[in-house]
This record gives C-alpha cells, sequence and structure tokens, in this order.
C-alpha cells in the first residue's frame, strides 16, 4: 500500500519521459505540437530561474537574460552561417557573462533588491535595444533569425521538437547534479543563513554568482531555442510577461524543486490553453493571479507538495483524538 | 543646454513629475516602514485611483481636484481588504513571497481593471487645461502649480497626521520597534490595515494628479512607475520620508533630462541606471545609514 517516495518521484520521470517521447505520435496537429515544444522552451526557462530562487535569489527580470541569448544567437548565427544548434549555446555564454556582471552589482545587498535590479535591467536592455543597437537588433520591427531545422526538411517539426526534448532533459539533468552536488548543498545552507554558511567557509559571492550564470546561461538557452523555432524575434521579449511567467509556473509547481518547473508549466499551460479556448480574455490573468496567490497562502511549497498534503489532512481527519499536548499538559 | 528657457522647462517637468513620485514613494516607504512589506503592485492602486478619479468625473463632472478625496478614501477601503487577505497571511514569509504575491496582485487588478475599464488608452480634460500662468520666462500650465501645491498640503497633512495624532505616533512606534509597539499596547494589526490603506491613499492621490494632468493611462500604467518608486525609496533610504521626497524630486528631475539629451525612449530605463550606479557605490541608498 505504502509507496515510497522515491519510488513515486523514480516512476514520475520515467512516465514524464515515456510520455514525451511518444506525445507527438499521438497528435499530428501543427498546434499541438508547437505547443510542446513552447512548453518544453518555457521548463527549461522556468528551471533556470528556479535555480537562481534555489541559492536565495530572486529575479523579476529574467525576460532579460532570456532576451540577450535569443539576440545574440540570431545575430551569431547570421553573422558567421553557423548552425542555430551551435549558436544557441554561444548566444547563451553571452547571456551568461552579462549575467555575472549584473550578479556582481548585487551580490552583497539584499535578496529584493536583485528583483528590482534585475527588473530594471531588463528595461535597460529592451532600451538599448531599441535605441543605440537599432542597426544591429532591427528596433521594434526585430529581424528575422535562422530556423533551428529548416522548413524544408520533412518533418523538421518533430526533429525540433526531439531536439529540443533532449536540450530539456540535459538542462534539467545538469540542474538535478548540481542541486545534488557540493554545489548545491551550498546554496541551500547560503539561502538558510548566510552567517552560518559563511563560518563552515562557503564563501556567498563566488556561489552566487556562480547560480547567477548558471541560471542566465539556460535563460539564454530557452531564449534561443524559441526565436530559432519561431523564426523570428522582437523587443518584446524583454517585456514583463516573459519575466513573471517562469515565476508564477516554479511558484504552482513548487518553489526550490526539481520537478516544480515541471509540473507547474505543464499544469499552467493546460489551463491557460484551455481558458483560451472558452475565449477569455483579460479573465485568464485574474484566474492565474488568484491561482497564484492562493498556491502562495495555502499550498507554499506548491502542487509537487499536494499529495503529502492530503496525506496529512487524510490523517488529522481520521484520527480526531485531542492532540497530546493537552494531556501532559494535566499531569 | 543653448537655451536656458529649455533648462528651465526641463526642471519644471521634472518637478511636476518628480510630485507624482513623491507620493507614490512616500506611500511605499509607510507600508514599508511599518509592515516590512515588500509590496510591488502598489502602482495598481495608482491606476486604481486614477479610474476611479476618471469614472466619477465622466459621471458627475465635478471639479476632479475635488474627487481626489473619494478616490483616496476609496483606496483607503481597497488596500486595507488587500492587507487583510493577501498579506497579513503571509506577513514573516520572507521577502521573496511578498513579491511573488504582488505579482499575483498586479495580474489580478491590472486585468480586472481592463474587464471593467476596457485596456484602451484614456484621458480626461482637466477644467484649467490651457491656462498657462507666467513663472519667470517661462509659462507653466496652471495645472502644473495646483498639483505642486496639492502635493504639498498631502504631505503636510500626512506629517501632521503622523506627529500629533495618536494612530500616527502608533504607526511610529510600530516602524521603530513592532515588538517594543506590542509591548505597550500598540495593536499592530490595527496600524497594518491603516499604514496600508493609507500608503494606498496617497498612490489613489498621484494617480488622480496623473490623469488631471492629462496624462494618458489604460490599466497596466501602474507596475513601471511602481518599481521606480521602489528605486526612490532605495535611493532615498528606506523607510526615510524626507529621503523619498528628494528622491523622487531628483528622480522626475533625471528623467526629463535624460528624455530631453538622450530621446523619450531613455525615460524609463535612466531611473534604473541611476539605481544600479547607486547601489554599486553606495548599497544602503544616498540618505540611508543602515542597510536593510
Amino acid at each position: 500500500m505504502h509507496i515510497s517516495r522515491d519510488k513515486i518521484s523514480k516512476y514520475g520521470v520515467i512516465a514524464t519521459f515515456t510520455l514525451a517521447l511518444a506525445l507527438p505520435f499521438f497528435s499530428d496537429s501543427m498546434f499541438i505540437l508547437n505547443l510542446l515544444v513552447l512548453m518544453l522552451i518555457f521548463i527549461i526557462f522556468s528551471s533556470a530561474w528556479n535555480l537562481l530562487a534555489f541559492s536565495g535569489q530572486g529575479s523579476l527580470g529574467h525576460a532579460a537574460f532570456f532576451g540577450i541569448g535569443a539576440y545574440a544567437s540570431t545575430l551569431i548565427a547570421a553573422q558567421s552561417g553557423v548552425s542555430p544548434f551551435i549558436t544557441i549555446f554561444l548566444g547563451a555564454a553571452v547571456a551568461a557573462f552579462i549575467g555575472i556582471l549584473i550578479g556582481l552589482t548585487c551580490v552583497r545587498l539584499k535578496e529584493w533588491f536583485l528583483a528590482m535590479v534585475t527588473f530594471g535591467f531588463a528595461i535597460i536592455v529592451q532600451t538599448l535595444t531599441v535605441s543605440v543597437l537599432a542597426p544591429v537588433t532591427g528596433g521594434w520591427d526585430g529581424i528575422s533569425s535562422a530556423r533551428l531545422v529548416s522548413p524544408s526538411i520533412p518533418g523538421y517539426q518533430l526533429i525540433e521538437y526531439y531536439a529540443i526534448l533532449l536540450i530539456t532533459i540535459g538542462s534539467i539533468a545538469a540542474i538535478w547534479y548540481i542541486m545534488k552536488s557540493k554545489v548545491g548543498l551550498a546554496f541551500l545552507a547560503i539561502r538558510e543563513n548566510e552567517l552560518e554558511a559563511r563560518a563552515a567557509g562557503i564563501d556567498p559571492v563566488r556561489y552566487r554568482l556562480f547560480a547567477f550564470a548558471l541560471s542566465a546561461y539556460l535563460a539564454g538557452v530557452a531564449g534561443a531555442l524559441q526565436i530559432h523555432h519561431i523564426g523570428y524575434l522582437t523587443p518584446e521579449l524583454y517585456g514583463v510577461d516573459n519575466s513573471f511567467w517562469p515565476i508564477t509556473y516554479v511558484i504552482l509547481g513548487g518553489l526550490g524543486t526539481l520537478a516544480g518547473p515541471v509540473v507547474g508549466t505543464v499544469v499552467l499551460t493546460i489551463i491557460w490553453e484551455g481558458l483560451k479556448a472558452t475565449g477569455i480574455t483579460f479573465g485568464r490573468y485574474v484566474i492565474i493571479g488568484v491561482i497564484l496567490i492562493l498556491t502562495i497562502i495555502f499550498l507554499p511549497r506548491g502542487l509537487v507538495s499536494l499529495p503529502e498534503e492530503l496525506q496529512k489532512l487524510r490523517e488529522r481527519m481520521w484520527k480526531k483524538e485531542p492532540p497530546e499536548e493537552v494531556i501532559s499538559g494535566e499531569s | 543646454m543653448d537655451d536656458p528657457g529649455v533648462l528651465l522647462q526641463i526642471i519644471f517637468w521634472g518637478l511636476y513629475a518628480g510630485c507624482i513620485y513623491i507620493l507614490l514613494a512616500t506611500g511605499l516607504n509607510l507600508i514599508f516602514g511599518v509592515m516590512k512589506v515588500v509590496n510591488f503592485a502598489h502602482g495598481e492602486f495608482l491606476m486604481l485611483g486614477a479610474y476611479i478619479t476618471a469614472t466619477i468625473f465622466f459621471l458627475s463632472g465635478i471639479n476632479p481636484y475635488l474627487i481626489i478625496l473619494l478616490s483616496m478614501l476609496a483606496l483607503i477601503g481597497i488596500g486595507a481588504i488587500v492587507e487583510r487577505l493577501c498579506f497579513r497571511p503571509i506577513l514573516g514569509t520572507g521577502k521573496l513571497n511578498e513579491i511573488f504575491l504582488s505579482i499575483g496582485l498586479m495580474y489580478i487588478i491590472q486585468n480586472g481593471a481592463a474587464m471593467i475599464w476596457t485596456d484602451n488608452w484614456q484621458s480626461i480634460r482637466s477644467p484649467y487645461d490651457g491656462i498657462t500662468v507666467p513663472v519667470g520666462s517661462l509659462s507653466v500650465p496652471l495645472d502644473y502649480i495646483i498639483i505642486m501645491v496639492v502635493t504639498a498640503a498631502i504631505l503636510c497633512g500626512l506629517y501632521l497626521f503622523l506627529k500629533k495624532t495618536t494612530i500616527g505616533m502608533q504607526m511610529q512606534a510600530a516602524s521603530q520597534n513592532r515588538k517594543g509597539a506590542m509591548l505597550v499596547g500598540v495593536n499592530v494589526e490595527r496600524i497594518d490595515v491603516i499604514s496600508f490603506g493609507l500608503g494606498c491613499a496617497l498612490a489613489a492621490a498621484a494617480g488622480t494628479l496623473w490623469v488631471v494632468s492629462g496624462q494618458v493611462f489604460n490599466p497596466y500604467m501602474g507596475s513601471i512607475p511602481a518599481v521606480k518608486a521602489f528605486a526612490i525609496i532605495i535611493l532615498g533610504g528606506l523607510g526615510s520620508i524626507p529621503g523619498a521626497i528628494i528622491g523622487g524630486l531628483l528622480m522626475g528631475l533625471a528623467e526629463n533630462g535624460a528624455a530631453y539629451f538622450l530621446g523619450g525612449i531613455w525615460k524609463d530605463a535612466i531611473s534604473f541606471v541611476i539605481l544600479i550606479i547607486v547601489l554599486v557605490l553606495r548599497p544602503t541608498g544616498l540618505f540611508g545609514e543602515k542597510g536593510e
């Protein structure tokens, strides 16, 4: 009857893998495939944001790195003619480099200062893109970018899907490895108590910067994948929406957990598309906002903790005995 | 640069923009001072204030400068509800949690407003539209002068409220030392509601002044001014109201200067450039004593 949590997560991982591999065979609709691709991209993006949150830092402007990765990859591909499969990682490196610079301004400050600085940074980057850099970036009009897989190849969408799935799995595996390693422990120690971490010989500045660089890198990969998938990019990539989606996904799924971003992205995308089908426009955002707030207040560890919470609730319902403290207090 | 008249004009615009930032930042500072809550959705209250004023104006045609009081009153109520339902349950669970909750609030308030009032840009005409007053070599719109006077009056009122009334003194006590205030019998939770409501009322005043001056508004207008207001209170030192006033004026001036010299596109970005530079050079803000 009782299944250990490890087993659940093992089965969960296997089931998710199989489903992700098999899904395109159930539906050959372009719409569904496109949706799945975007979902994978946002899983990478949310996981990147989540990694940063795992190290105790919150960013409100991750769209900046998403966008920088996209622009850098597009421009490198256009200038050099190298395949997008390579430029994705080069563009992401640019995002990581800029991420380190932004991280440097904030590593010694309180976590919510970073939230503000990153929010502002996304606006600064957008401004730069449409003003000083407009000759290269095309300004508000944007530029076209090389497709990941040329549409002239038959079944190019399927190839793209599996390629992006591979990159997604790789990214999550990398994050899993880091969270499990000593580095992940150091992140945790810094998040919980910086002073004690420092006393244990952990240099918070170095680890924070590392988390920032890695998070910006993966966000850059996600951004580059998205625009090479769509084939066109505009400065709207830097918009507040793109900064807030990963936060919403991660909080709903479960902050600081590996599965959280995946669960959150999938569940919220389904809800979002479902609401879209009913024709609600502004109401969709209101519903998302309500879900977000209810999650923060009533399910602070997100959907991944739901089975555990339900279990607790069931136990409480069955055992209606008075709490032990009352009895021992009288004796 | 070559024309001193233009420079004066920029300074005047800066002062006017600064007034709106001062009100927004002061309200934010009040909330942060008492509750230590980081409410990124503060700009949404500005937006609601703007819409309430505009709606009452459309319906009744009363002088919009008088509606400011109604709008502030309405926002005290809305603020109290938001505090009670959203922020109180998560008080003390960390600044990031508060920020995430604000994002949810932003989604709800912005799009709720869009459902009521549509997301089109709107504007209203002040009854004094087109009237200018000569100030030195400049001719300044009368509205700008009224806005500065109203801002000054609101700030004086706030000052008197904080210094002379029991609730105001309790708010000061709670912001200086929450536990200490509790020990001497201050109902801190009630003070929380009042400060949050008051902060929202100041945002409503800012929103009203925004629309009265003829600026266009839509449901999404609030988020950037709110983050700028945060930049201002960090620049001015957290919890310091004089800091918020000086920071607000400086931000108004810097923005209008940047819009003139670098181009209008830089208007939003410049405040964050300044914020980043200040944080790198002086992490506690320009007037702050110790970091929060």
